[in-house]
């Protein structure tokens, strides 16, 4: 008997019509998961490692990613046949990142895979799932190493709720007084480099408090969710790094969009996380795009 | 009875030629000071703050850093009477950074205050400790997470009890690279700055890190998490303590010219490697900030 495939039939309308929750045991599946995950990565974080390399000579891979990623997408598979997969490695592979109506997961099996790589501890797994194209559920980030202190789960949401600050401050305030969190992402030309950097130094020079890179986006979205940090801002970041984090940070009240200032698009590989939805606009205004290949590109 | 008194006349040279750390006791006593700084920034991290700004915008100090720095310094006053103090908001307040022959304590109540008021969890308390002009330790403990780092100059450096170790590495284009931007934002300064990654990341490193807390980046080196780490407007409060670490860990400490560390100078490099050290040294350019030790 699995609750998850009966109600899958039901679709999402029976989510919000009837009582309980249709994905409850996918999410429940999900945080052991990321709990196993996360001990396997602890764990390999201090031995050995056997590193290559994938777009760029900063875009690094191990045969952690490789581990993690089978493990999570096989025990899945084996308990829900029907649902459909969009993953890091996999990816890497050839498999397509299309998004359809079906159930979708959509993984990050080591998120900060360079910091992994040098033992810079400040690395996560990332479980995302998506019903009808809608990133639906609550899923887990968890860090390394012990103790878990951005272990999110559906109850602890709750908190971050009560924590976020209200935008209490007059929009012409936004910027000064807020810290800003962001990532260089794999490429390193130099055109790349100069409008990654130019982005910072507007931002800087808009009076922001400080800006951080902590090499994982998905625990700098989760920083974001925490009300620890006002902003994050990406180009180069995949689909299988927002997945999870976008519905943290929006059940932790926050805004994600496009960096445009449109809707986010989860397939466009970038975007711009907030408090409020003032920060996400005025930080859409101030920086300038760096071109990336969508994930649904061929 | 206080051993650390009577040592003290004996001077450094007895601690070379008898038995025993003739600084066990001090030691012991900044780490116990570091954690129970800890206990309380972990608690105020919570809560709401009164935030003012010291030399910028962008240089802010809270309630906290005063409270948990008269703790300290207090509680030390009345065990080593004649010992002198170095700390961050006492020099705010007009006290003189002045290295001396004397048992001198040097101290960041707060390191990492612009995350602590934002509640970004990356926050340590920096308690290093130098006699004639010499870093004896050092403890640096990271109040979030509960990891305490410790250097004893010739006894080795660990975090937890776990000795640490720095990384091997000499080849940028396989280094993982951290800094801070500094408390000044005027555009020459950024352009610096941002030049100053600009270049690194061109000549392949893996990345560049900026957590916000000079000291536990340094820490971050010390545990070979880390490749190297390089500053421009740091102080010697957040110097003093993570040099012991690194060099007991096996890494270099230098200044940003190649040359030896200046403690007063408000820059730094420091690398697993000294090879990885001259070569940042290199490539860096200079960011003027005014000594520690200057009027």
């Amino acid at each position: 008997m699995k609750p998850c495939e009966e109600e899958e039939e039901q679709g999402g309308a029976a989510a919000a019509g009837g009582g309980g929750d249709p994905w409850k045991e996918c999410a429940e599946l999900a945080v052991q998961l990321a709990l196993r995950a996360g001990q396997i990565i602890r764990k390999a974080l201090t031995e050995e490692k056997q590193v290559s390399t994938k777009t760029s000579a900063a875009d690094l891979v191990t045969e952690t990613d490789h581990f993690v990623e089978n493990l999570i997408i096989s025990v899945l598979k084996e308990k829900f046949p029907s649902h459909r997969f969009i993953a890091e490695e996999s990816t890497a592979a050839g498999s397509k990142c299309v998004l359809t109506d079906s159930p979708t997961w959509i993984i990050d099996p080591v998120d900060g895979t360079c910091n992994f790589v040098h033992r810079f501890p400040t690395v996560a797994v990332s479980i995302g799932f998506a019903v009808n194209r809608e990133l639906a559920q609550q899923k887990q980030a968890f860090d390394q190493p012990p103790p878990p202190t951005l272990a999110y789960a559906c109850h602890i949401v709750a908190i971050f709720r009560s924590h976020m600050r209200t935008a209490s401050t007059p929009s012409s305030d936004y910027i000064s007084k807020a810290l800003i969190l962001t990532e260089i992402g794999p490429k390193r030309d130099p055109a790349t480099l100069k409008l990654f950097l130019g982005n910072i130094e507007r931002l800087l020079k808009a009076q922001a408090h400080g800006v951080r890179v902590i090499g994982s986006s998905t625990l700098a979205l989760c920083h974001l969710a925490a009300g620890a940090a006002d902003a994050y801002y990406q180009f180069g970041l995949h689909c299988w790094d927002l997945a999870a984090a976008t519905v943290i940070i929006r059940e932790a009240g926050g805004t994600v969009i496009d960096t445009s200032g449109g809707p986010l698009d989860l397939m466009s590989c970038r975007v711009i996380a907030a408090g409020t939805r003032e920060m996400a606009m005025f930080i859409a205004q101030e920086i300038q795009t760096i071109h990336y290949r969508r994930d649904d590109e061929n």
